[in-house]
């Protein structure tokens, strides 16, 4: 009985599994394979070169730059999206009025997909926004996207406007689910609202936090839709992004094997960043 | 949590006060989170001569549909919309099955193996597939899969899974494990007992499922991008991202274009958004 149970259920988990295996795991695999290669993707010969491909890595410019570039991107959405949206939620939850008409303005630009959001941003940057140097007299540089000093910044809220928002909705969720007679029991005992917010609050919305940095930091790390439409990887190459310089090197430049080990350090980085942060923020965690 | 401890909290919520400082800082936030959607929908009905000459923020004197209607034939509208909508509504239509048995059998059969399975499909959400694009291109390349509407929809199954495994196993300790037993003693198969007792309790879960993942289906560019690329199969998203590149100094119509594209988006969130928000919030809350 125990047996055809088991035999039924794993009926019901193989086609995923394998779509799954074939679509994801084996492409893993894959990109270890061929980072050991000097394939240009095209022709039959897959020469093995061992490690020479990452030892070349470590000398690249262009892809230290790259890492750079999306390291800082990532520390700065990180810190950013996760300070705006905690202190959005508590505005909203401090029962304001029309809660929700803020909530869905705040959340509607993540909707929009990135390349939508990276081309609004050129336009806004480049037309729209000097405009209203205009109308104020003031002289604001708001042409952030074209000085390899400001790219990052522009990006960063670019980013911030369309995910803010998203988060937000997740710690809105999270401070909703604070048992109010927590900040009661604090207030007999003498706490103060600043007190209460780091005491009581913060270890309450463990959880929402550990799904939000995560979130944050592997969205950032991946970034490339953004840059397509509005930075191109640059001025110069200030703005490309790991993923970018991959795509710039294994399929406009033809070395596919190289490109594969750039992928390898970055799956790498990925399972690090997350493993780090799930047992890191787990123990901070409250259990009631 | 209890339906006792919500009202409690409910009370509590209704009895603060909000400060006005507060809603008017809130106002200002807002206000400038929705002033580009203002200049996307302001830029979308201006004339030529609107553009170049008038201030961008100027509102058109009338409200011309001409750049919707380039747009639409830019963009190859009949043919890019219904791409899309094609492929979203087919990968989330077999997402949502796979998925809902997937999740069932993890959470129902103690079996070590179910557990791997388990974390085996999280690693798709700590890996994103964009970070794969390369070897995913490889594979489907092999595979003869680019270049094929089947291959496209069975990459955004493929790379839609974790995440939809992930959330619908949430789900189940919703789902009463009495009645599934009491069908299994009256004989009843486990496909039986999941689409005529399982499945209709998963009704909310899976209205989350879809919409999430119709959402990311939608707006996706980096695999349609590279997945696809004769005219006849191409998404809303590859088209409006070439617009943008050809059309960099007459721009109305890319706006024209991005109200188009945005649009089935906003209404299906805007209708359905209090599943969108449970299925964005799965385990950001106790209880």
């Amino acid at each position: 009985m125990e047996k055809k149970l088991f035999r039924q259920y794993l009926v019901l988990v193989i086609p995923g599994f394998i779509i799954f295996t074939i679509g994801l795991i084996i492409p893993l695999f894959l990109s270890l394979r061929y980072s050991v290669t000097s394939w240009d993707g095209m022709s039959a010969e897959k020469a093995f070169v061992g490690l020479k491909n990452y030892i070349e890595l470590f000398h690249d410019k262009e892809f230290i730059d790259a890492w750079w570039f999306t390291i800082k991107f990532t520390i700065g959405n990180t810190i950013i999206q996760n300070v705006l949206a905690l202190l959005f939620a508590v505005a909203l939850d401090s029962g304001i009025r029309a809660q929700k008409i803020y909530r869905t303005a705040l959340f509607v630009p993540c909707l929009i997909s990135a390349i939508i959001v990276g081309f609004i941003w050129l336009k806004m940057f480049s037309n729209v926004l000097p405009e209203i140097n205009e109308w104020l007299g003031t002289n604001f540089n708001f042409l952030l996207f074209g000085d390899s000093k400001t790219v990052l910044g522009g990006l960063l809220i670019a980013n911030n406007w369309q995910w803010v928002g998203y988060w937000m909705l997740i710690y809105l969720a999270g401070l909703q689910s604070v048992p109010g007679d927590l900040h009661e029991a604090a207030k007999v005992d003498g706490a103060n609202a600043v007190q209460r917010f780091f005491h009581v609050t913060i270890p309450m919305l463990a959880p929402a936090i550990t799904i939000c940095v995560v979130g944050i930091t592997t969205g950032s790390l991946k970034v490339y839709d953004l840059l397509v439409s509005s930075t191109k990887g640059g001025p110069g190459r200030a703005s490309t992004s790991i993923i970018y310089q991959t795509y710039t090197t294994a399929i406009n430049g033809r070395r596919y094997g190289y490109g594969s080990a750039m992928t390898v350090t970055l799956v790498v980085v990925l399972l690090m960043v997350a493993m780090i942060q799930v047992k890191g923020l787990r123990k901070k965690e409250v259990q009631v | 949590m209890t339906g006792k401890k919500k009202e409690k909290l409910r009370e509590e919520v209704s009895t603060k006060k909000g400060n006005p400082a507060v809603q008017a800082a809130m106002t200002l936030v807002a206000a400038m989170y929705i002033f580009p959607l203002f200049v996307i929908g302001n830029y979308s009905f201006k004339t030529k001569k609107e553009l170049y000459l008038e201030s961008p923020l100027a509102l058109p004197k009338s409200l011309n549909l001409d750049n919707y209607v380039k747009a639409f034939d830019k963009l190859n509208m009949q043919t890019t919309f219904i791409n899309t909508l094609a492929y979203t509504a087919v990968s989330v239509f077999v997402l949502a099955i796979l998925c809902g048995v997937t999740a069932w059998a993890i959470a129902r059969c103690k079996h070590k193996f179910f557990k791997f399975c388990y974390v085996y499909f999280i690693v798709g959400i700590l890996i994103p597939y964009q970070a794969l694009f390369l070897p995913i291109y490889t594979i489907g390349y092999k595979l003869n899969l680019t270049n094929t509407r089947y291959g496209i929809v069975f990459m955004y199954i493929a790379t839609g899974i974790s995440f939809g495994v992930f959330l619908m196993t949430s789900f189940m300790s919703t789902v009463p494990i009495e009645l599934e037993e009491s069908a299994r003693i009256d004989g009843c198969s486990v496909y039986r007992t999941y689409f005529t007792i399982v499945l209709p309790l998963l009704k909310p879960a899976m209205a989350t499922l879809i919409i999430m993942q119709a959402f990311q289906i939608w707006n996706d560019y980096l695999l349609a991008s590279l997945y696809v690329s004769k005219k006849q199969l191409k998404t809303l998203t590859v088209a409006i991202s070439s617009l943008f590149s050809a059309q960099s100094s007459d721009y109305t119509t890319a706006m024209a274009a991005i109200v188009i594209s945005v649009l089935p988006i906003a209404i299906l969130f805007m209708s359905l958004q209090k599943y969108f928000i449970k299925g964005m919030t799965v385990g950001a809350v106790k209880g």
